[in-house]
């Protein structure tokens, strides 16, 4: 089965994946601020237990485990793929994650919420992600009694999550933008809005390889389909800016610009070694340069993909054992050389 | 000024290094500091959630204290969750709830924070499947014909005559069987 960023999506070029996460909470157990570690054992078994009924769902396979009692590779690896957030990764307490063979759909379990269903999926493509994650609600909500209020909506620990319990996000792609230095202007505009824009690990996280999220900052008073409309003007609104961009980049310096992708995937091919920040740069040069056609490949090769494989807790993953820096540096390199594919010419 | 190694940003932190005896100054900015030195302004992934929770309980602070002054004249009162015994101080100072009760036991003061940090106060989205209502509820009680009294009252308010006369015949109908049928 594929996984989300293994497939062909809509928008590729500046969308990389849609997201929404709903936040919900058990009626009977304190939330997080005030949950002791034997209620969270419970808790975490009592959510567990639903997984069978979301197998269900057509297609889709889920599996459950406890976070708390994994390595610290498979969780860094996890927060790096996207499947679970640096909080869960870094409690003390019982911790717990429901996960679809597609990575596609994950549950947190007694994060800053008892639950956080999150649905992910490749390109621009709010819709299907909200379809994915609120069919999970309903069959969650069937099993546990979701504190719920008329007047508040779904309750939550943090008063800025109240209502829907729903933060929707897209992860887009913006060289040209941030090249040009206008992404702090973006963020002020679309601020307008009620929309943020923020690094690729979310709250205050740097951008990596103009990697950034754009989500809904309110989550009450609008219902979900409004968050989801707005968020899609919004995000449409940034695609064009940075096709534009993109565009007239080129026109003023395709040679340069050129230069600058073969030489980028000429480092990638034959660095001997190389850090994740390095890495990821030069990444995003390339995918920039074939989403621009300036460069073209042998086979299909997933740039994003290659972009989560490089990062240190994916690496020593899939080495299947714990490096130091300098060995990391040079297991990424091998890495990056065996991925990489060979380029065609066509001059 | 700016900072000696990007060139780009302020400089805001002086870094000395001495090196076998050789003394080294540069004027350096947050982000050059963390990457040349072993310097860290804030952790990248994690740190940043608490500087949320502080922003949020600064805002709510703020708020209950200017609202509460007007109001009362007085400075924060002190309720507290009957369930998880959470203090509205400790809520404010974490920007945190500590049970899906204190939704309940804030309840007072709830509706002019959340229009502070949402921007509105009540949930117009999804309703969990099955869940009943307090309108529900009161409905569950009624007759039929109590029920379209209720409509009819809607259709007048609407000035949509027609349907209320066809209502209040329906009514009428029913209420004349009900006390032949006693």
């Amino acid at each position: 089965m594929l996984k989300w960023y293994e497939e062909n999506a809509a928008d590729s070029d500046v969308v990389i994946s849609s997201r929404v996460r709903l936040a919900r909470n058990l009626e009977k157990y304190p939330f997080s601020p005030k949950i002791e570690e034997e209620q969270a054992i419970t808790l975490v078994n009592e959510v567990k237990e639903i997984t069978p009924a979301l197998s269900q769902i057509e297609g889709r396979r889920f599996y459950a485990c406890n976070i708390s009692t994994l390595s610290e590779i498979d969780k860094t690896a996890m927060v790096e793929r996207h499947i679970v957030s640096p909080l869960l990764a870094e409690k003390k307490q019982t911790t717990g994650l429901i996960l679809s063979e597609d990575e596609t759909i994950s549950i947190m379990i007694n994060e800053e919420d008892h639950l956080r269903i999150q649905a992910i999926v490749g390109g621009m493509n709010l819709e299907q992600a909200f379809k994915e994650a609120d069919q999970v609600d309903d069959i969650a909500y069937d099993k546990l009694h979701f504190a719920y209020d008329e007047k508040y909506g779904y309750l939550t620990a943090c008063p800025t999550n109240a209502g829907t319990g729903m933060r929707a996000s897209c992860m887009v792609f913006l060289p040209a933008l941030s090249a040009a230095r206008m992404i702090q202007k973006l963020i002020e505009e679309v601020g307008k809005y009620g929309v943020t824009i923020r690094g690729i690990y979310g709250e205050g996280t740097k951008s990596l390889g103009s990697i950034y999220q754009i989500s809904n900052q309110k989550t009450l008073g609008n219902s979900e389909r409004e968050i989801i409309d707005n968020l899609n003007r919004i995000v449409s609104q940034v695609i064009k800016q940075e096709r534009k961009r993109r565009e007239y980049m080129l026109s003023v310096n395709t040679d340069e610009i050129e230069d600058q992708v073969f030489r980028s995937y000429g480092v990638l091919k034959y660095a001997r070694q190389i850090s994740s920040e390095d890495a990821m740069a030069l990444l995003s040069q390339l995918k920039f340069g074939a989403d621009c056609g300036l460069i073209h490949f042998n086979r299909e090769f997933n740039i994003h993909k290659l972009m989560m494989g490089v990062q240190p807790g994916s690496l020593q993953w899939t080495l299947g054992k714990n490096v130091g820096s300098a060995t990391r540096d040079q297991s990424r390199a091998e890495y990056i050389r065996k991925e990489l594919p060979t380029i065609i010419q066509d001059k | 000024m700016l900072c000696d190694r990007c060139q780009k940003r302020d400089a805001k932190i002086l870094y000395t290094e001495i090196i076998n005896g050789s003394k080294k100054e540069q004027h350096l900015c947050e982000e050059c500091a963390a990457d040349y030195t072993s310097f860290q302004m804030e952790k990248p992934l994690l740190n940043s959630e608490l500087t949320l929770g502080d922003l949020l309980s600064t805002l709510l602070d703020n708020y209950y204290t200017t609202s509460q002054t007007k109001e009362t004249g007085t400075n924060k009162t002190d309720i507290e969750c009957e369930k998880c015994g959470t203090s509205y101080e400790e809520f404010l100072q974490k920007g945190r709830f500590g049970c899906s009760n204190c939704y309940r036991s804030f309840n007072s003061q709830l509706g002019k924070t959340l229009k502070g940090i949402q921007g509105a106060e009540v949930h117009t989205g999804k309703r969990p499947k099955g869940y009943a209502t307090k309108m529900d509820r009161i409905l569950k009680d009624f007759t039929e014909a109590e029920k379209l009294s209720l409509k009819l009252q809607e259709a007048i308010e609407k000035e949509e005559f027609e349907e209320a006369a066809r209502l209040r015949d329906i009514i009428k109908q029913m209420k004349k069987e009900e006390t032949n049928n006693a």
